[in-house]
């Protein structure tokens, strides 16, 4: 949960990187997940998590997004175990495992400096449907709340009696059925009645609604971006043709 | 049997939940904490449960440290029917719901029968037996939780808002069932918002704002105290506006607002 809580819950902000364009922010996210997967080796990758790291300093998230990488470490050691199994290659499995975590940093740098409301922007700038728009979105934005209410059934469950942290792994996983099933009624009731409060708040009932907000891009925001896509391309150029994929 | 030392609780964002509070509560008390929201009661009462642990100072629950014990194993001495219902309700029956405590504390089999059906049958809900808990309505779901708390038989019993979603019968009964644990010899802390509720019962009133206990005393002292209750945004009891409108009458008939105790004592 706070592996989560710190990689995509959104928290204001006010450094420079909160206050860019969203679609610059998705921009500089999604170059930099692209570059991750270009990516042929270690150095490389590490060069790609230092750029990232910057990045989240400049943003002040550099706590968050430090607690994020070492929480998804566990991940990328499961990662890591069973391509060393499956391959007996110990570099190309630590290239996938770091990789893994690289991918969950530069995503999480977008959804953690980008509003909900910033996001239904961005998505409607591309011109997606509507539906999917708001379904995302309220999917991102009822994250906390889950989390909120995953707390309040453990700490329920736990007044009951019920030993968490206790007993073996299958122990601890069928402890996890008296919280999970009250979290997925809970969600299932709340997204019924999101749906009535909003279609008796006219929801649906034009087909192009108005919109409150509408994106201009600054000079700092075009300047980021022509930033950011000759930082990409240069990247991208580096790693094909200058930089070796493994050290000799 | 509830005994608060200097307890100061500091939430993850920094806002103090709870300052230097200290508190004893006896065994036998029946206790009511009001005050506004983000007062610090739900915090108050999950120091007790121990699923809150102070950043200073120390909660006793029957002599023992929270800090030292979990609250799986606190939860025997200490029962908590949460706000909201849905928050617990997992199981595919009612009975089953009911004797999932049970069985967590290692209850022999045909006393979780015979717990279970007491609990059904003081609650109204004995008709619901093999349903399933998740369709019950908000005020079933509410008396659910509460029977499932009372089957195991706690020393305490906290109750966070339990009349959100009962109508005034149930919230009689429920004043009742408080009344009948209290001659028991049962601790029972009521967080409520509801005054009307709490008032008939006459519990000792624990009044808090910003964290800090503004006020404690008995219901009928207290709740007399306009200044504590306006500090904490508490509305006064009806009954005791009335007594008080009528005292500020030239020839009242109930010139003492104190005599609102010999009513209280008439309603019970």
């Amino acid at each position: 949960m706070m592996w989560l809580s710190g990689g995509f819950v959104f928290r204001r902000g006010t450094s420079v990187y909160h206050r860019l364009d969203p679609r610059v922010k998705l921009l500089i996210s999604l170059l930099m997940f692209s570059v991750t997967l270009m990516v042929q080796a270690l150095y490389q990758l590490a060069m790609v998590i230092s750029v990232m790291v910057a990045v989240a300093a400049v943003a002040t998230v550099l706590r968050r997004v430090a607690r994020t990488m070492l929480l998804t470490a566990s991940f990328s050691g499961f990662i890591f175990a069973i391509n060393l199994l499956a391959t007996g290659n110990l570099a190309s499995s630590a290239l996938y495992a770091v990789r893994f975590v690289a991918i969950v940093v530069s995503t999480s740098l977008f959804f953690i400096t980008t509003s909900p409301d910033e996001l239904e922007q961005v998505m409607k700038t591309f011109r997606l449907p509507r539906d999917v728009v708001f379904a995302f979105v309220t999917a991102v934005r009822f994250i906390p709340v889950m989390m909120l209410d995953t707390l309040q059934i453990m700490d329920a469950q736990k007044s009951r009696g019920l030993e968490l942290e206790k007993g073996n792994l299958l122990k601890r996983v069928r402890n996890m059925v008296p919280i999970l099933i009250p979290l997925v009624v809970n969600s299932v009731i709340r997204s019924g009645e999101l749906a009535e409060a909003m279609e008796s708040r006219a929801y649906g009932a034009v087909p192009k609604p108005t919109s409150l907000v509408k994106y201009r891009a600054r000079p700092v925001d075009k300047a980021v971006t022509v930033l950011a896509i000759l930082l990409f391309a240069l990247t991208a150029y580096s790693f094909y043709f200058l930089l070796p994929a493994h050290f000799p | 049997m509830i005994e608060f030392k200097d307890v100061t609780f500091v939430h993850q964002n920094g806002v103090r939940a709870l300052d230097s509070v200290s508190l004893e509560v006896g065994k036998g008390e029946t206790v009511a904490v009001v005050g506004e929201n983000g007062a610090g009661k739900t915090t108050l009462v999950k120091h007790v449960t121990g699923l809150l642990k102070p950043k200073s100072g120390k909660v006793l629950v029957d002599g023992v440290d929270t800090r030292e014990t979990s609250t799986a194993q606190l939860s025997r001495k200490v029962g908590v029917a949460f706000q909201n219902p849905d928050h617990q309700l997992f199981s595919e029956s009612v009975e089953k719901e009911m004797a999932f405590a049970l069985r967590n504390f290692g209850f022999p089999p045909e006393l979780v029968e015979k717990r279970v059906s007491w609990g059904l049958e003081l609650f109204g809900l004995e008709e619901y037996r093999e349903s399933s808990p998740l369709v019950l309505s908000g005020g079933e779901k509410k008396r659910l939780t509460l029977a499932c708390i009372l089957a195991w038989d706690p020393e305490v019993i906290i109750l966070d808002e339990p009349t959100v979603g009962q109508d005034a019968i149930q919230k009689e009964k429920l004043a009742g069932t408080i009344r009948l644990l209290t001659s028991t010899g049962k601790t029972v802390v009521v967080v409520s918002h509801d005054i009307e509720f709490l008032w008939p019962i006459q519990p000792r009133v624990i009044v808090m704002k910003g964290g800090r206990i503004l006020g404690d005393g008995m219901a009928a002292e207290l709740m007399l105290r306009k200044d504590v209750l306006d500090s904490a945004r508490v509305a006064q009891p009806q009954l005791v506006t009335f007594f008080e409108g009528l005292s500020r009458r030239p020839k009242a008939t109930f010139a003492d607002p104190l005599e609102v105790r010999r009513w209280a004592g008439g309603n019970r």
